[in-house]
C-alpha cells in the first residue's frame, strides 16, 4: 500500500490470528475535521427547526447578550464536535489481511469489526462535497449483514482509497497479493514496515458501457410520477388562495410541495453524470453530483434486476433499472445504490440486463427482452395469466406473465406502469405460492419469488392455479441445479479454471483480455444472436445432468 | 389430505409427492389462550360498565366483543389445522392459510440460520416455534406448535442439511 503503517509497534510478519492482526493503518488526520462538522450542522438543524416557528421573536432575542451567548454557545457545540471526532480518529484503526477486513472504533464502547473478503457484496468509494474538496473519499464495504453491516473506512486519501478497493477485490477474488513472495529478513537499521509493505494491486482495466446524459436525466425526472402530482398541489394551492380569498391559506400545501421539490433534486443529484462500466472486478458504477459515489459490483453478487417504466416514460421508451444487492441496505440509501441506470433508452436498458446476466439462455435475447418489456398475453413465450383473470385484475391482466429460460426467471407485469423482472436461476433464496379468497374462486394463483432486500420484488400474479403450482415445482427443481454449478464467491478462482470446450469470444470491441463477463449477447438488440454457448466463458462449467427441460414458457 | 378446491383442476396447495406433516394441535389451545388474555379482560370490562350505566345501547360493545371472540374460536382450529409443512429432499415446505393460502418452498442450501422459540405460554402447552430464515426478509417460512423435541430434531436436521448444500447468497 502506498500509505505507511502508523502504528507504533514494530510489525511482526507471521501473525495471521485475530487478536494481532498486524498492518493497523489509521485514516487521514483531517477526518475530524470533515466529521466534526456534521454534529455542528445536526445541531444547527435542529436549533433552526425549533426556532423556525416563532423566528420572529428569535430575532428579537438575539440583540444584546444572547446574541454573544448564541454564538458561544455554537461555538462550544463545534468544539465538542472536533474534539469528539479527534479522539474518534484516534481510537479507529484498521487493517487488511487475505480474508478479512479488521475496524476497530469506539472511544466509550469499543467496537471491533471484521468483515470476510468473500462475502464482500460490494465496494464504494464515497466523495461528500467536502472531502472532494480536499481529495478524501471515504470507502465502505458491503457484506451480506442486514443493515447497518457495512465497513466504513473514512476518510482516507483519494489515492489511497482507489488503491484499497483495488486490492480488496483482487483478495476478494481469490488472487493472490502480488508480493507473496517469501519476505526477505529486514536489513539491520532499515525501517522494519518498509520490507513488509505489500506491493499495491494493479487497478483492474475496465470498458465503459454507457453514460447519461444531464439532459435526458432532466427531462426525464420530470416526466416521472412526482411531478404531475407537484403541478396538481400547485394548482391546489391557486385554487385554494382564490377560493378562500386569503394568500396564506395556500402555504398548507408548502409541505407536499417542498418533498417534491426534494425528490426531483435527489433524483437530478443521484443520477447526475452516471457512468456504467465493466471491468474483471464486476460492474463500476459512478454517479452524484454533490456527493460522488463510485460503486464496484463484483460478478454474481446482483441477485435480481427490474425495469420499469412509467406511462409518461413511454414516448422516448426509457426504463429505470434497478438492482438487488445483499448489502445495499434499506430506505434512503436503498434508493441511492440500487440503480443500474436511472434513465435507460432501450438498448441501454438492454446493455445494463447484459452487464448483469450476460447469457439470458434463450436463442434470441433481443426478442425476449422486446417481449418482456412491451409485450402482452403469450408474446415472445411468455406463460400469460388466463383470460378469466381479467375478473381480478381488469386492467393488466395481459401483461402478467413469466417466461423461463435455461438461466434465469424473467417476470412481466403492469399495463400502464410497465415492470419486467430478471432473475438468475441460482439467485433464488426461496419461493411461494398465493391464493386469496376471489383468485380461489377463478382457480387462480400468484407465485413469489423471493430475493433479498431491495427494490426488486418478483411476483407473478393471478396466473392459472395448476400452472403456478407446476411452474414452482420446477423453479425449485431448476434454481438448485443451478445452485451447485454456480460462480464461486472467489470468482477469479472461476475465471482461472480451465474451460477447454468454450471458444474464445471474438467480440468486436475487445474488451480487457480477463474480463469475467463475455460477448455482449444481448448488448445491441442487432447483434445479439451469438447463442448461449458463448455466453458461459468465464463462468463454473455447465451442470453436468442435463437441465429438465422447462415445461413453462419455453417456446424458443 | 384432501380440501375443496376447483374441480378439474390439479390442487396446487397440495403438491403430489409431499406428504405433510400437521402442527400439534395444542396450538389451538395456546392461541385461544392469547385470546382469551387479551379479550377476555376487555369483555368483562365492557359488559361492567354496561352493567353499571345501565343504558341498554351499551351493549352493543360487549356484543361485538363477544362475537369477535367467538368467530376467533371458530378460525382458530381451521387455521392450526390448515399449518402443516413438509420437508423433501432438498427443501422445505410450509403450508398455511385457508381463506388466504400461502405455500412457501425453501431450499436447505439457502437457509442462512434457523430460530427456534418458545414462549411463556407456549412452553406450557407444550409447543414451540422453528423459523427458517434465509437472505430474503419475504421468506416467511415460520412453523408454529411443533412438539420441542420435534423442533428440536427439526432444527438441527435443517442446519445439517443446510451445511451439506451450503450455497453463498
Amino acid at each position: 500500500m502506498t500509505s505507511t503503517p502508523s502504528t507504533p509497534s514494530t510489525p511482526d510478519v507471521e501473525t495471521t490470528s485475530d487478536e494481532d492482526v498486524t498492518g493497523w493503518r489509521r485514516m487521514h488526520p483531517v477526518t475530524p475535521a470533515l466529521k466534526g462538522w456534521k454534529v455542528l450542522v445536526a445541531v444547527l438543524a435542529i436549533g433552526w427547526f425549533q426556532v423556525g416557528e416563532n423566528i420572529e421573536q428569535a430575532i428579537d432575542l438575539l440583540h444584546g447578550p444572547a446574541f454573544l451567548a448564541l454564538l458561544g454557545g455554537i461555538l462550544l457545540i463545534g468544539l465538542i464536535g472536533f474534539g469528539y471526532s479527534a479522539v474518534a480518529w484516534r481510537v479507529t484503526r484498521f487493517a487488511v489481511t487475505d480474508e478479512a477486513v479488521h475496524l476497530r472504533t469506539g472511544i466509550l464502547f469499543r467496537q471491533q469489526r471484521q468483515a470476510r473478503l468473500d462475502r464482500l457484496q460490494a465496494v464504494d468509494v464515497v466523495q461528500p462535497l467536502l472531502a472532494r474538496l480536499v481529495g478524501l473519499a471515504e470507502l465502505k464495504l458491503e457484506v451480506a449483514g442486514g443493515s447497518g453491516s457495512a465497513v466504513s473506512l473514512a476518510f482516507l486519501r483519494e489515492a489511497d482509497a482507489e488503491a484499497l478497493r483495488a486490492e480488496l477485490l483482487a483478495l476478494a477474488a481469490g488472487l493472490q497479493r502480488p508480493g507473496a513472495v517469501p519476505v526477505p529478513v529486514p536489513v539491520e537499521g532499515s525501517r522494519p514496515d518498509a520490507a513488509v509493505a505489500p506491493v499495491p494491486f494493479e487497478v483492474a482495466p475496465e470498458r465503459q458501457v454507457y453514460e447519461l446524459p444531464m439532459g435526458r436525466l432532466v427531462s426525464a425526472t420530470l416526466r416521472s410520477g412526482a411531478v404531475p402530482v407537484m403541478l396538481l398541489v400547485v394548482a391546489g394551492a391557486i385554487t385554494l388562495a382564490i377560493v378562500s380569498r386569503d394568500i396564506s391559506a395556500a402555504f398548507v400545501l408548502l409541505a407536499p410541495l417542498f418533498a417534491g421539490v426534494t425528490f426531483v433534486w435527489s433524483r437530478i443529484n443521484q443520477g447526475a453524470n452516471f457512468r456504467a462500466a465493466i471491468s474483471p472486478d464486476g460492474i463500476r458504477l459512478r454517479h452524484g453530483l454533490t456527493e460522488s459515489r463510485a460503486q464496484t459490483v463484483p460478478p454474481g453478487r446482483v441477485q435480481a434486476i427490474r425495469l420499469r417504466q412509467g406511462p409518461l416514460w413511454r414516448g422516448p421508451d426509457w426504463w429505470r433499472v434497478e438492482i438487488n444487492v445483499a448489502g445495499y441496505g434499506q430506505g434512503d440509501q436503498q434508493q441511492r445504490d440500487t440503480v443500474l441506470h436511472p434513465v435507460a433508452t432501450r438498448g441501454e436498458a438492454m446493455t445494463a440486463l447484459w452487464l448483469v446476466l450476460p447469457d439470458l439462455g434463450v436463442q434470441d435475447p433481443a426478442a425476449l427482452v422486446e417481449a418482456a418489456l412491451t409485450g402482452m398475453d403469450d408474446d415472445g413465450g411468455f406463460t400469460a395469466a388466463p383470460r378469466r383473470a381479467r375478473w381480478v385484475d381488469p386492467v393488466g391482466w395481459r401483461r402478467h406473465g413469466v417466461r423461463v429460460t435455461e438461466r434465469a426467471l424473467v417476470t412481466r407485469s403492469g399495463r400502464i406502469w410497465r415492470s419486467v423482472d430478471v432473475v438468475p436461476h441460482e439467485r433464488t433464496q426461496s419461493l411461494g405460492l398465493e391464493q386469496g379468497p376471489i383468485q380461489r374462486r377463478f382457480g387462480l394463483a400468484s407465485f413469489v419469488l423471493h430475493s433479498t432486500p431491495g427494490p426488486v420484488a418478483p411476483r407473478v400474479n393471478h396466473l392459472d392455479a395448476g400452472v403456478a403450482a407446476a411452474l414452482l415445482d420446477e423453479q425449485s427443481e431448476r434454481a438448485r441445479t443451478a445452485r451447485a454449478s454456480a460462480t464461486p464467491e472467489q470468482w477469479m478462482r472461476a475465471v482461472g479454471a480451465p474451460t477447454p470446450d468454450v471458444p474464445d469470444p471474438v467480440p468486436t470491441t475487445a474488451p480487457p483480455q480477463d474480463l469475467p463477463s463475455p460477448v455482449p449477447t444481448v448488448s445491441s438488440p442487432d447483434s445479439a444472436t451469438t447463442g448461449p454457448a458463448g455466453g458461459t466463458a468465464g463462468r463454473a462449467p455447465e451442470q453436468p445432468g442435463p437441465t429438465p427441460p422447462p415445461a413453462v414458457g419455453a417456446g424458443a | 389430505m384432501t380440501s375443496d378446491a376447483v374441480p378439474g383442476t390439479r390442487e396446487p396447495f397440495d403438491p403430489t409427492d409431499v406428504t405433510w406433516t400437521p402442527v400439534s394441535s395444542r396450538l389451538v389451545g395456546a392461541r385461544l389462550t392469547v385470546t382469551a388474555i387479551v379479550l377476555g379482560p376487555v369483555l368483562v370490562l365492557l359488559v361492567l360498565l354496561a352493567v353499571l350505566v345501565g343504558e341498554v345501547w351499551l351493549w352493543v360493545f360487549p356484543a361485538v366483543v363477544a362475537l369477535l371472540i367467538g368467530w376467533i374460536a371458530w378460525l382458530v382450529p381451521r387455521q392450526v389445522r390448515a399449518l402443516a409443512y413438509a420437508e423433501r429432499a432438498d427443501d422445505l415446505l410450509v403450508r398455511r392459510g385457508i381463506m388466504f393460502r400461502s405455500l412457501v418452498v425453501v431450499p436447505y442450501g439457502r437457509m442462512q440460520y434457523v430460530d427456534v422459540n418458545a414462549g411463556p405460554l407456549a412452553r406450557k402447552f407444550g409447543i414451540a416455534s422453528v423459523q427458517l430464515h434465509t437472505a430474503s426478509p419475504a421468506t416467511s417460512a415460520s412453523i408454529d406448535g411443533l412438539p420441542p423435541h420435534e423442533a428440536a430434531r427439526l432444527r438441527d436436521r435443517m442446519a445439517s442439511r443446510g451445511e451439506a448444500r451450503l450455497a453463498g447468497l
